[in-house]
């Protein structure tokens, strides 16, 4: 390798850059403003937003007892008993409001000596919803008796009229609350006393309501625990319950170290996205941009080695994206000088020179795999447009694998050591707190490492790979591998969505079905919508999006039934060779929901997987193999392949068995429609002879039932077909 | 004294293509070049001229056969192969944002032209091909037509003896398709070997000193104007072109 030409390759593409003023405005002059001022405003709307809050008066009203008589709880006397709470409750009211402000709880501090948190009355008006959404009121207190548990719950008696998003809360139950609520009343009040219950009313949705209410509802339960442990003390109780047990705490991380795991979680993420942002705005230029322009084939024919172009290109990525990351840290530790942007508190780093230079060596063969797969990118893309395109999911993926190392609990003395860039990332989380474990820090190093030469290796081999070379005159459907290249690839896209839904299905347990199916399906579109746009598959013609002949749909009505009775016959078959167990048979009928409303039932079980099963196996599968079969083992493959996606071992006869029939439906009427209709109604009503006899499988029909259904599904097969235009 | 320069020997090529399958773009093609000699490819769009230059140039790798360029096969000595080849064509553009200095100069390092000298050989190139009055503006800045002469600048510039011309003329006008003629005829006048691909008759007829008439892959005569005209009995490029391309019992074999 020369040093020579590939420093003249580095020059030559910082020169570019240096000359295009567009993309330095844009990709890295703006950045630098934009960030911090992103940044600064979000602080200052956060504080100006809790200064507002703990500043101002909020307005409260309290139901007069009358109001309250028609409450949900009224005993015997519903009257007395709710006045009597509701002068239960004042009381309360009164004493928590003298506290308001005082431990005000999480996130709002209250100030030394600043403005407090205020409460004023008003009165309680006619239209409780009305006066909330207008603000003439934040929170609204009702009394009543009864012992009630402090949740929330939205109360239609007390929010009448009100639209759908006013709720009741009065926080979450816990231990103490309880003894609480059946400690009632204030002190002052006689035990035999209807215990006073609280129910405020407010918006969510408005901040300062539900400021209000949360200021209120943690002043309530603040006095009332106040109130029970000085009744304890009272109660002969022999310790004030405050004395019980204090807990200390004593830290023995210092602060380097706790500053250290804070920096550690975090330096991988951000180094990560530095180097893509940064490194991005040479890489999509550098093979995607010289292709599109015709330089690259002018380099090319250079004696330039492929090494040195690739090299060059990293080493151009790598300084692009230092120099960017240099100035974008520099600038945002500038502001923090100048106290524009908050520095992050408790934040004392100090990094000893040795364990900085080996952080630096330690992220070296992670920003070279970065620069790497920025490049390969760019190098396997046709066009700059097309290497943006694709840069999306590489940053995304990337970004992904940095974001392990905040994970808790993961130490590189792990499988991770194993995942390049992640085990770079624990590893300097490691350091930074102070441990390090050399061997497996070479090895996470050398594991990142090797994965970057073979990107960079694989960039080599993409300038290399002729279809990519030229823009100018060779097929776009060379590059992204256009609707011919499917056929050939189809398969291969098959194995890895089973693989990848067996590896899915066997890992998920006791998940709800109806998200199990959700996922599922999901995937199928989504696997399907990928081979399309990948492709470049025409849409109409991949899924056959055609009217059928109009005696398809009877021809439906007909095959279904049939080609359940045939499935249910398939399996009493198989059953023969391997007998069901009982326990299989139950817990199909709980996975399949059978405690579901019926309508959820269809949709789940039936209508979804009758439009994405049938999008990517009668769609996109069997277009994919239909140039490169004949059509007997077109339908037996297509048939076969989709009653092994049921990666159940009994389910895969009788979904093979409808996988082969739902593939006639489409070949025959040219149109996936009819078939996912079969689909779903086969579906359905295996569904439903399955909720009705409380078990999948019907008594031994005879035999003519089969033959009976065989003779209906050719009939429906021939409804289906396309009839020959009348002579 | 000619010496052969550029040894092309049963070299084919063929590729996966969408639209129409297995693709032959090249069969078994056969040419040799010697120094000081135009040696021109004619034949039709997608006859494998583009493809054969490329596949000399290392860019494209044969699927079979070989060629040699000063005795470094393309396979095993591509590095070496290019170094002693300039290889231009209509879609070999130039790096926009570089002035012509500054692309010669970027190019004679690349192509490893001694160090030493490249100073030297750039100010030398930019005088021979009269670029002086602009050398120092942007390529953005320039006329197609000086464009054309930077972009010949730059493929002589690491002084290769051989040289490749893939359907130069594409898109230019007379006067500069004209002028470009007159600087290969130069090239080929200072003694180096020069391959040349056309499609545009007048072209080769007034440039090349052999010409190989190639279609659908094949090599269909190879031979100097005068012996293709004795061959064929025929005055015009034009109508000897025709004759071997259309009425020639080597085209029975392809699938009509």
């Amino acid at each position: 390798m020369s040093r020579r030409t590939v420093g003249a390759l580095v020059a030559n593409d910082l020169r570019q850059l240096a000359r295009n003023p567009r993309l330095l405005i844009f990709a890295v002059a703006l950045p630098l403003v934009l960030w911090p001022l992103m940044w600064f405003l979000t602080s200052l709307t956060g504080e100006r937003r809790q200064e507002r809050l703990e500043s101002r008066t909020y307005l409260y009203a309290v139901a007069d007892a009358a109001a309250a008589a028609d409450g949900p709880t009224a005993a015997d006397d519903p009257t007395a008993a709710e006045d009597s709470a509701a002068a239960n409750g004042a009381a309360w009211l009164e004493r928590a409001l003298a506290t308001v402000g005082e431990d005000a709880g999480a996130g709002y501090a209250a100030p030394e000596d600043g403005p407090a948190v205020r409460f004023e009355r008003v009165p309680a008006p006619d239209d409780l919803a009305a006066a909330l959404e207008a603000g003439e009121l934040h929170v609204h207190v009702a009394w009543r008796s009864g012992p009630g548990n402090d949740r929330a719950s939205p109360d239609p008696g007390e929010a009448a009229g009100a639209t759908g998003d006013t709720g009741a809360a009065a926080g979450e139950p816990t231990d103490d609350d309880r003894e609480a609520a059946a400690a009632t009343g204030d002190e002052a009040a006689a035990t035999e006393d209807p215990v006073p219950r609280a129910v405020l009313t407010y918006r969510a949705d408005l901040d300062a309501s539900n400021a209000a209410e949360g200021f209120l509802r943690r002043a309530l339960q603040q006095t009332r625990v106040e109130v029970r442990d000085r009744r304890l003390v009272a109660a002969g109780f022999e310790t004030d319950p405050a004395d019980l047990l204090p807990v200390e705490r004593i830290e023995t991380a210092s602060q380097e170290q706790t500053s250290g795991l804070l920096l550690g979680r975090i330096l991988t993420a951000i180094i990560v996205l530095m180097m893509l942002t940064g490194g991005s705005i040479v890489a999509t230029d550098a093979l995607a941009g010289e292709k599109e322009r015709g330089t690259l084939e002018t380099l090319l024919t250079t004696a330039a080695r492929r090494i040195e172009i690739v090299v060059a290109k990293n080493l151009s990525i790598l300084s692009v994206a230092l120099i960017t990351s240099v100035l974008n840290i520099a600038n945002i530790v500038l502001w923090m000088q100048f106290d524009v942007i908050p520095a992050p508190e408790g934040l004392k780093l100090v990094v000893p020179i040795g364990t900085g230079l080996l952080l630096v060596l330690l992220y070296a063969p992670a920003a070279v795999l970065l620069s790497s797969a920025l490049l390969l990118v760019s190098g396997r893309s046709k066009t700059y447009k097309e290497a943006q395109l694709l840069f999306a999911p590489v940053m995304l993926g990337s970004l992904a694998i940095a974001a392990i190392p905040v994970l808790p609990g993961i130490e590189l003395r792990s499988a991770i050591v194993l995942v390049p860039i992640a085990n770079l990332g624990v590893a300097a989380r490691e350091i930074l707190t102070g441990a390090f474990d050399w061997p497996l820090l070479a090895a996470a190093w050398t594991v990142t490492a090797g994965a970057a030469a073979l990107l960079a290796l694989a960039s080599v081999r993409a300038l290399s790979a002729e279809k990519l070379i030229t823009a100018s005159d060779t097929d776009a459907a060379d590059l992204a591998g256009g609707p011919a290249l499917f056929p050939r690839r189809v398969a291969r896209w098959f194995a890895v969505l089973w693989a990848l839904l067996l590896v899915w299905q066997l890992n998920v347990g006791g998940i709800d079905s109806r998200l199990l199916i959700a996922i599922n399906m999901s995937i199928f579109g989504a696997a399907a919508w990928l081979m399309i746009v990948r492709y470049r598959l025409p849409l109409r013609e991949t899924l056959s999006l055609r009217a059928p002949p109009a005696t398809a749909w009877l021809g439906v009505l007909i095959a279904a039934p049939a080609g359940l009775v045939l499935a249910n016959g398939v399996v009493r078959l198989a059953s023969l060779a391997m007998p069901i167990p009982e326990e299989w048979i139950e817990a199909m009928a709980d996975a399949f929901g059978a405690d579901l409303p019926l309508w959820q039932m269809l949709f789940f079980f039936a209508v979804l997987p009758g439009i994405f099963e049938e999008i990517a196996f009668r769609g996109v599968l069997l277009h994919g193999l239909r140039t490169r079969l004949r059509p007997v083992p077109l339908v037996l493959v297509a048939g076969i392949a989709f009653g092994f996606f049921h990666v159940d071992l009994f389910r895969i006869p009788p979904t093979a068995l409808l996988g082969i029939f739902l593939v006639i439906a489409v070949l025959r009427s040219g149109s996936i429609y009819p078939a996912m209709a079969w689909h779903a109604l086969h579906n359905a009503l295996a569904l439903g002879s399955a909720r009705v006899e409380q078990i999948p499988l019907p008594e031994q029909p005879p035999w003519w039932h089969y033959a009976l259904a065989l003779a209906a599904l050719l009939l429906a097969f021939r409804l289906m077909g396309r009839q020959a235009k009348a002579p | 004294m000619s010496t052969i320069q550029v040894e092309v020997q049963d070299l084919s090529k063929s590729f996966f293509d969408q639209s129409r399958g297995e693709v032959n773009a090249v069969r078994n093609v056969d040419f040799e070049c010697r120094s000081g000699e135009i040696f021109g490819l004619l034949g039709a769009n997608g006859a494998g001229k583009t493809t054969t230059l490329r596949m000399i140039s290392t860019v494209l790798q044969p699927s079979t056969g070989t060629a040699r360029v000063l005795g470094h096969d393309v396979l095993r000595e591509p590095v070496e192969v290019r170094r002693n080849l300039g290889f231009y064509s209509a879609s070999t553009a130039l790096y926009p944002r570089l002035t012509a200095r500054e692309t010669l100069t970027l190019f004679a390092r690349v192509n490893k032209y001694p160090a030493e000298r490249t100073k030297d050989r750039v100010e030398e190139t930019i005088e021979r091909f009269g670029l002086g009055d602009y050398a120092g503006a942007r390529i953005e800045k320039l006329s197609t037509g000086m464009k054309q002469k930077v972009s010949i600048a730059r493929t002589v510039v690491h002084d290769p003896p051989v040289l490749i011309f893939d359907e130069p003329t594409v898109g230019l006008d007379v006067l500069n398709a004209l002028d470009l003629q007159k600087g290969i005829q130069e090239l080929r006048d200072d003694g180096k070997t020069i391959l040349f691909s056309t499609h545009i008759m007048s072209e080769a007829e007034r440039l090349c000193d052999r010409i190989a008439i190639i279609d659908k892959g094949r090599i269909r005569a190879c031979d100097g104007l005068e012996g293709l005209r004795a061959a064929t009995s025929r005055h015009y490029l034009e109508d000897i072109f025709v004759h071997y391309v259309t009425g020639n019992d080597d085209t029975a074999d392809e699938p009509k």
